[in-house]
Order: structure tokens, then C-alpha cells, then sequence
């Protein structure tokens, strides 16, 4: 009996020790990894969209943009209007996200759209692709292969498309330049509400 | 065994990955380019060298039945901690590295070296035979790499070496390329080591 009880007993003290560590270290970390993320992406927004000024975006909650219409079930914030110093909208931004090769994380991007429906810039928020292969997605050398792009028509080469893909990484290829496209063509619409509504 | 006997044997002579073909899912995994063997190398190290530390420190309190639950549990724990730690305080860093984290987890080195030799012997040795083993590691995944990114990338850390003529062979950044790689070494180190 004495067996049992005394190893359970140390394993238990163990794991209680473990979680003790980690949730203190949890609750002081949170806040700060929070902030650090939230700086990353609205320093993305800014690389996305080099004529806007840093502090005038404005968020876009489609939900209110059209009162009454069903359309729950997107998430809340959809994209961010970008000024420049003189208060003229330059563009908008989004956030997309789409399945990689990593089965951990979605591969996200942030797009940059100028007032003539063209990608201005993008740049990968987020991901865990293999390292040599599908991490090179971040690489400005396969970015740039989106700008002056129309966002809607884009397609990875493999699928017959003007997207080149990374070597060995068709997959995580498709994922960015797929959901680059879908959101798009999901968001166009308002953009446009938008730009005729005066930019403001 | 002298101290510096534990210190060197990770490099070569018991070399994790060629020798005892331990950590062999993230040597095969990271090594396309020398910066990421570098990055995994470095990471493997620190949490080797902790794990080992803070076993052979609890070692005579844990009971043998349930040693290797414990190991986990630190090794576990340890991870996180680092991983919590960096991507609070530093964030550059946590980016480059970051990925290798959730690779360090199932990296059976570590394992290896807390049941072979931190529950056995003391602070000073385990902290000296952790660091060989991390640098025997990192070695190895540098050499790997090294050929991987010349022959697939035409560069040395991120450097173009081979002219720009010169057409990659994607292979060799690929799963297969790795295979080849780790396999050709291993016949090599164990060549030398028949010659001796």
C-alpha cells in the first residue's frame, strides 16, 4: 500500500508545483505578450499601407455598416481604413488567415489594399510553416510577388494562376494567396461603400 | 570518468544524432539552412542544460516507479517557462526561435540525457554533460544544414556563395535531401571510427 500511496503522492506535489509556476508565470506574461502583438499588427497595418499614418486608422465594423442585413455571421471588426497626414483615405487593410502545412497554426497575413483594388503590400502576421521551406513566405521576396495584384484574381501558378509559388511549399502558397482572394472578394463591396461615402 | 571526458563525449564519440541517432525529427526537420540549425541548436542546449540541472538536483527525492512521469513533467514545464518568458520579454527573439519551442518538447535528447546520466550522477557532471551533448547537437545540425543549404539554396547563412547561375537542387532542402544527409555522415563518422 505504502507503495502507491507515496509516489502518487510525490507526482501529484510535482504536477501541483509545475501548474503553480506556470499559471503565476501565465497571469504576468499575458498582458505583456497581448500588447507585443497587438504592436506587431498595427506595425503591419503601417508596413501595408506606407502612405497612412499610423494612428489614423480607422476599424470598419461591417456589422453596422449595414443595419438590418443577416450578416452575423462574420466576426466583428473586418478591416481598417487608412489616412494620411492630411485625413484623404489612401486604402484599406485586412487581416486574413488560411490552413498551412502547420496543422498547429493558421498562416496570417495582412493586406493592403489601395483605392484602385489593387494589393499595395501584404506581410504574414503569423505562422509555423516548415523553417526552409514554408517559413520563407515571410521573406519579402515572396510578398512582393502580390503587390500591383488584382486581389480577386490571384491564383497560386500550380492552379494555373500569377502567383509563383515558394519552392517546396506549394501548399503554404496557396494558403496566402487563397485567402487573400476569398476575403476580398468577401469585402470588396464595402470598400467600395466606402470610397464613395467620402472616405469618412 | 574525468569531467572533461564528459564534456567532450557529446561531441563526437556518443554524438547524439550520428552516434546514438537520438533527436533525429528535429535534425531532419530544421536543418534546411544553418541559421534555423543555429537557432534549434542553441534552444536544445539551454533546455538540456536546465533539465539536467534540475534533475539531477531532485533526483534522490523522485521514486524510481514513477521517474520518467517526473522527467516529463520538468522537462515540460521547462519548456513553457521558456517559452512564456521570451515572448513576454523578448519578442525578436521569440519570433526566430518560436518555432523550434514545440520541437525542443518531443526532442528525445533531452529525455535521454536526464535518464542516462542526470538521475545518476551530480550537478557538476549533468551540467558538463548537458553542454557537450548540446554542442555535439548543434554540430551535427550545422553540419547537416551546411550541405543541405549550399546544395538547395546555392548559400551559407543566407549568404549567396555558389554563382547565381547555379540552379538549387530543391531536393536537398526537401525530406528526402535530409535523409540522404544524415545518412552519408553516419556512414562517414562510422567509417572513421572503424579506422581507429
Amino acid at each position: 500500500m505504502k507503495n502507491i500511496i507515496k509516489p502518487t503522492l510525490i507526482l501529484l506535489l510535482i504536477c501541483v508545483i509545475s501548474s503553480a509556476i506556470l499559471s503565476v508565470l501565465y497571469s504576468n506574461t499575458k498582458p505583456i505578450i497581448e500588447q507585443n502583438q497587438k504592436e506587431n499588427i498595427e506595425n503591419a497595418r503601417k508596413a501595408v499601407l506606407p502612405d497612412a499614418v499610423k494612428d489614423k486608422f480607422v476599424a470598419v465594423d461591417v456589422n453596422n455598416v449595414e443595419e438590418g442585413e443577416e450578416r452575423f455571421i462574420r466576426d466583428s471588426i473586418m478591416f481598417y481604413k487608412g489616412y494620411n497626414e492630411d485625413g484623404k483615405l489612401v486604402g484599406f487593410t485586412f487581416q486574413t488567415a488560411g490552413q498551412g502545412y502547420s496543422s498547429s497554426a493558421e498562416v496570417k497575413t495582412m493586406v493592403g489594399i489601395d483605392l484602385n483594388m489593387k494589393i499595395e503590400k501584404i506581410t504574414i502576421i503569423q505562422q509555423q510553416e516548415t523553417p526552409g521551406l514554408g517559413a520563407n513566405c515571410v521573406n519579402p521576396e515572396f510578398t512582393r510577388r502580390f503587390t500591383e495584384k488584382d486581389p480577386a484574381g490571384i491564383k497560386v501558378d500550380k492552379d494555373g494562376g500569377n502567383i509563383e509559388s515558394i519552392t517546396g511549399a506549394t501548399i503554404t502558397t496557396r494558403a496566402v494567396t487563397n485567402s487573400i482572394r476569398d476575403k476580398f472578394v468577401e469585402l470588396q463591396d464595402d470598400f467600395k461603400k466606402q470610397m464613395q461615402g467620402g472616405g469618412k | 570518468m574525468k569531467p572533461v571526458a564528459e564534456f567532450t563525449k557529446g561531441i563526437l564519440k556518443e554524438n547524439p544524432v550520428f552516434v546514438m541517432a537520438l533527436g533525429l525529427c528535429p535534425a531532419l526537420a530544421v536543418s534546411t539552412s544553418v541559421e534555423n540549425a543555429i537557432g534549434m541548436g542553441a534552444a536544445a542546449t539551454f533546455v538540456v542544460l536546465c533539465s539536467n540541472l534540475i534533475i539531477s538536483l531532485i533526483k534522490n527525492f523522485i521514486p524510481d516507479k514513477i521517474r520518467i512521469p517526473c522527467y516529463i513533467l520538468v522537462i515540460a514545464t521547462f519548456v513553457t517557462v521558456v517559452d512564456m518568458t521570451m515572448n513576454a520579454y523578448l519578442p525578436p527573439l521569440h519570433k526566430s526561435l518560436g518555432i523550434f519551442i514545440p520541437l525542443i518538447v518531443v526532442n528525445c535528447l533531452i529525455l535521454c540525457r536526464a535518464e542516462a546520466f542526470a538521475s545518476k550522477n551530480g550537478v557538476g557532471l549533468s551540467i558538463l554533460d548537458a553542454l557537450g551533448m548540446g554542442l555535439g547537437f548543434t554540430l551535427a545540425l550545422i553540419s547537416i544544414a551546411t550541405f543541405r543549404e549550399i546544395l538547395g539554396s546555392g548559400t551559407f547563412l543566407n549568404m549567396r556563395i555558389l554563382p547565381q547561375s547555379y540552379k538549387p537542387m530543391i531536393m536537398a532542402i526537401l525530406p528526402p535531401g535530409a535523409f540522404f544527409t544524415i545518412g552519408l555522415l553516419m556512414g562517414l563518422i562510422n567509417l572513421l571510427k572503424k579506422k581507429d
